[in-house]
């Protein structure tokens, strides 16, 4: 009952914060430098086609009518349309998201998956060579420039091996075969996706690998690892079943805030790999000034993280049992 | 090695093989589909709401004017159109006959379809399109094949910009206008409306948009120019479609390119790959000049610019050769004049070309000689009494107070490396003459808006990377009536001279006559250097050889509606 309470505070914290982040958006996207319609002109517009397209827009209003309407808008589901799509904004990013998402939070699983497994045997070996090795591996990769890092994979994989596409989410050869079936599809798909999977792994076992390793040696020096030794209980059984899943915990929290923020893509993956992803709508909206891309995307991205962190406290909860809220 | 590992190995390398080995859509029959890679997705297929590069390089294979530009001797020629119209100068009036054509659906293009056009342009005063429509009065349908063009005053450009209009199809849109009539706002409702596999009249149709992944275009078999000779060509298409892919970056590109997963990529290729393609035996690169002016604009509105013997001073400071030598390596051209060299028919040459042929020293000792002319002086000149060129430092205007720091604006390296690197040399030519000069490198859109909206700067290196044969430009650009905010005079340039010549070149029926005039609105820029045209860029594109000849050069590349119409596969 206690959690429920909680989760209903929080709830409503969330409420207000969701607000505040609606009009701070607003705010910051009207006072940025530029227009969308600036963007547009060309020798070819003349400033009264440049006039009609601000009225036609509605950005000729006072900015508070402007932000009565977006509020108004925004709580009946309307977002908009993209000023250079000419879509309704939802449609572009629901378009986008699932590749976003695919990429993404298959990533921040094998990351965490990889980083947990190779942190456990760094903590476990403390002071060997193995731990030298993963500890010096887990620093170098987590600090090396990604798009170095994905043009170098590229090129060994994709163009001097031949191995895997070069870039995309999808061949037009297995597309528009009218043979092709959902498994050929499938396939086409999970083969585009080794790279960029392979490039963010890469990139961000490391930093599991290092929060895993440092809450292990913490969890080791726990009375009852002494007790489970004074048992008789084996070496594997010690780290895999009473060191291991304590020392997780920490992983479990940076995991759900990485799951959020995979929503908004990496634009520079999903750039240096051409995945048509939401993380390369946000900077073009960004630098075109399409306001109502822009915001909608901000808003979800606001809304997933704000939820992902309630969806952690009370994941936290539940699997340790001291924490009680 | 385990035996696990070896398994998991020989299953990775099975499954990666399998791929490349995948047939092409299946059939039987070999297709020759042209692979075209574009750095950006197109944003949209509605033609009235397409500002991007990438769906206007798309949309120009769906819809088509009445007229075009020969490829290489860049005069008008008829496209839909018959012939070229001939002028009425009693009734101020056009009159053209169509082709034979069809649309993409089969059903016939009319003179109904064009006027249909015209006519919703008007309406809707569509962006872009409007300014060249303003001025016709009225357009009549004689009879299905030729429609009249009634103007409301002589303007010259309507043969050249008017008739090139892309003509939609009224069955498809006459419901979409109607929809948009009965909207709040109804352009944007026109705008807004969304289409995926558009109508048109040109050499390919749309067939499937896989958003994110690819774009693939069929050959239209009611192309109206299939089989006809049209500009000296057999038209085509001779080829079966083009599938659109999608990059982020250059360097997928171009490495698909070099693999063969694309035949071309349809953007100007970057100094730093060419030398790279040069050795490969399979990619074929063409180099092209381009309608296109890089410049240097500043602020006649306030001071230190607002003098038209300071702005003659930097342009002699600035060494448009070592730009194009050092900056753009070879691969460009010097501009001495606003309109591109690469525009034979309206380019002019000017009197004066401020600097030639001179050495660093020797622009130094010129700039300072206008100057101190014009009551400028130093705190250390330039030129010390022994007439030996040094640093110059603290420049001081006629009027004896010192010269306030002043910035001049570039795109940043990210954006344009070329402008923000001439922003840096430049600005190393001036402090070198004892100018205060900062090349502060902005977000291209700051810079607009600093430039076009606020209009708070000293000086800026701006672009414009596709003007048109046209040289009505020049009017917009510099005519004091563009002076205002969101207008493109951005330079606030003011020249009653200037403006009655640029407003009688519009009015102007006769080619000829025309250019005399446009030749002086040169020769008055050049003079009071509201803009210092820097470079023109040469277009480089590169092409596989091994599966598709017959590319066709011309001004801008050879990404034109001309290449893909008589491209042919290779034999095999």
């Amino acid at each position: 009952m206690e959690l429920w309470r909680y989760a209903r505070q929080r709830l409503f914290q969330i409420g207000i914060i969701f607000f505040v982040i609606l009009t701070i958006l607003f705010i910051l996207f009207r006072i940025a430098p530029g227009d969308p319609v600036s963007r547009m002109i060309g020798p070819e517009m003349t400033t009264e086609d440049a006039a009609h397209l601000i009225s036609q827009l509605g950005l000729d209003r006072p900015l508070w009518v402007q932000y009565v309407y977006y509020v108004k808008n925004f709580f009946s589901g309307n977002f908009g349309h993209s000023f250079h799509y000419g879509r309704p904004v939802i449609e572009v990013i629901g378009d986008r998201l699932p590749n976003t998402m695919l990429l993404f939070t298959t990533s921040v699983m094998i990351s965490a998956l990889m980083g947990v497994f190779l942190g456990k045997i760094a903590a476990w070996r403390k002071g060997e060579k193995t731990d030298t090795v993963m500890t010096l591996l887990a620093l170098v990769t987590h600090t090396v420039f990604l798009p170095w890092m994905a043009l170098i994979l590229i090129w060994i994989f994709g163009y001097r091996l031949g191995w895997f596409p070069i870039n995309g989410m999808i061949s037009e050869e297995v597309w528009l075969n009218p043979t092709s079936g959902f498994f050929a599809k499938s396939v086409d798909v999970a083969h585009h996706m080794i790279l960029p999977l392979l490039t963010l792994s890469l990139i961000y076992f490391g930093s599991y690998l290092l929060i895993m390793r440092s809450a292990m040696l913490e969890t080791l020096k726990e009375d009852y690892i002494l007790t489970a030794r004074a048992k008789g209980l084996t070496e594997k059984v010690i780290r895999n079943k009473h060191a291991s899943p304590n020392a997780a915990l920490p992983v479990v929290t940076s995991v759900g805030l990485s799951l959020a923020f995979s929503i908004n893509g990496g634009a520079l993956t999903e750039t240096v790999f051409s995945w048509p992803g939401i993380g390369r709508e946000l900077v073009f909206s960004v630098s075109n000034n399409d306001y109502p891309l822009a915001q909608a995307a901000f808003l979800l991205i606001s809304a997933v993280v704000l939820v992902s962190n309630l969806v952690v406290d009370i994941l936290y909860a539940y699997l340790d049992p001291r924490i009680r809220y | 090695m385990t035996s696990k590992l070896k398994k998991i190995l020989v299953l990775g390398v099975v499954t990666a093989g399998l791929f490349p080995a995948m047939t092409v859509f299946g059939g039987s029959n070999p297709v020759h589909y042209l692979k075209a890679g574009l750095s950006e997705e197109p944003k949209t297929l509605n033609i009235w709401l397409a500002s991007d590069r990438w769906s206007l390089s798309v949309l120009s294979q769906i819809y088509q004017g009445l007229i075009t530009r020969h490829p290489e001797t860049l005069e008008l020629t008829p496209w839909l159109a018959e012939d070229l119209p001939v002028y009425d100068p009693e009734t101020l009036s056009y009159t053209v006959t169509l082709r034979d054509a069809k649309w993409s659906d089969g059903s016939p293009l009319t003179a109904q379809d064009v006027a249909f056009t015209a006519n919703l342009i008007k309406e809707f005063k569509i962006p872009r399109h409007f300014d060249r429509w303003s001025f016709v009065k009225a357009i009549e349908v004689l009879d299905p094949k030729t429609v009249r063009f009634v103007l409301e005053t002589p303007m010259a450009i309507f043969l050249s910009r008017t008739l090139a209009t892309p003509i939609v199809s009224k069955k498809e849109w006459e419901p979409v206008a109607q929809n948009a009539r009965n909207a709040e706002k109804p352009l944007t409702a026109l705008i807004n409306h969304e289409i995926k596999t558009p109508v048109g009249n040109g050499p390919f149709s749309v067939k499937e948009w896989k958003e994110g992944a690819y774009l693939f275009m069929t050959r239209n078999p009611h192309f109206f120019g299939s089989g006809q000779k049209i500009g000296g060509r057999v038209m085509g298409p001779f080829i079966d479609g083009i599938i659109f892919k999608f990059f982020g970056t250059s360097d997928a590109a171009i490495l698909s390119l070099k693999k063969g997963d694309i035949d071309m990529f349809w953007w100007s290729v970057q100094a730093g790959y060419i030398e790279d393609l040069q050795k490969d035996p399979k990619i074929t690169l063409f180099k092209n000049e381009r309608s296109a002016m890089y410049y240097m604009g500043f602020n006649l509105r306030k001071p230190p610019f607002d003098d038209a013997v300071l702005r003659r001073a930097v342009a002699i400071l600035i060494d448009k050769g070592f730009i194009v030598t050092r900056i753009l390596q070879g691969d460009g051209a010097r501009m001495d004049s606003v309109v591109p060299a690469g525009n034979k028919f309206y380019y002019c040459p000017p009197d004066t070309v401020w600097g030639e042929g001179l050495s660093r020293q020797e622009r130094v000792k010129a700039a300072w000689w206008l100057l101190k002319e014009a009551g400028y002086s130093w705190k250390t000149p330039p030129v010390n009494d022994a007439g030996a060129v040094v640093k110059g430092r603290h420049i001081r205007l006629p009027d004896g107070t010192p010269m306030e720091g002043f910035t001049i604006l570039t795109p940043p390296a990210d954006y344009d490396p070329l402008r923000a690197m001439s922003g840096t040399i430049i600005q190393e030519w001036l402090r070198e003459f004892g100018m205060p000069a900062s090349a502060k490198p902005m977000a291209f859109g700051s810079l607009i808006d600093q430039v076009k909206v606020r209009r708070e700067f000293d000086a800026f290196i701006l672009a414009y990377g596709k003007l048109s044969l046209d040289p009505d430009w020049i009017r917009s650009f510099f005519h004091s009536r563009h002076d205002k905010v969101r207008g493109l005079n951005m330079s606030g340039y003011h020249n009653p001279e200037f403006d009655r010549i640029s407003d009688e070149s519009a009015t102007v029926m006769d080619e000829n006559q025309r250019r005399e005039r446009v030749c002086r609105m040169q020769k008055i820029l050049m003079r009071d250097l509201p803009y210092i045209p820097l470079y023109t860029p040469k277009m480089i594109e590169a092409v596989r050889n091994d599966r598709f000849s017959g590319w066709v050069n011309t001004l801008e590349g050879i990404g034109n509606p001309w290449s893909f119409c008589v491209l042919k596969p290779e034999a095999p």
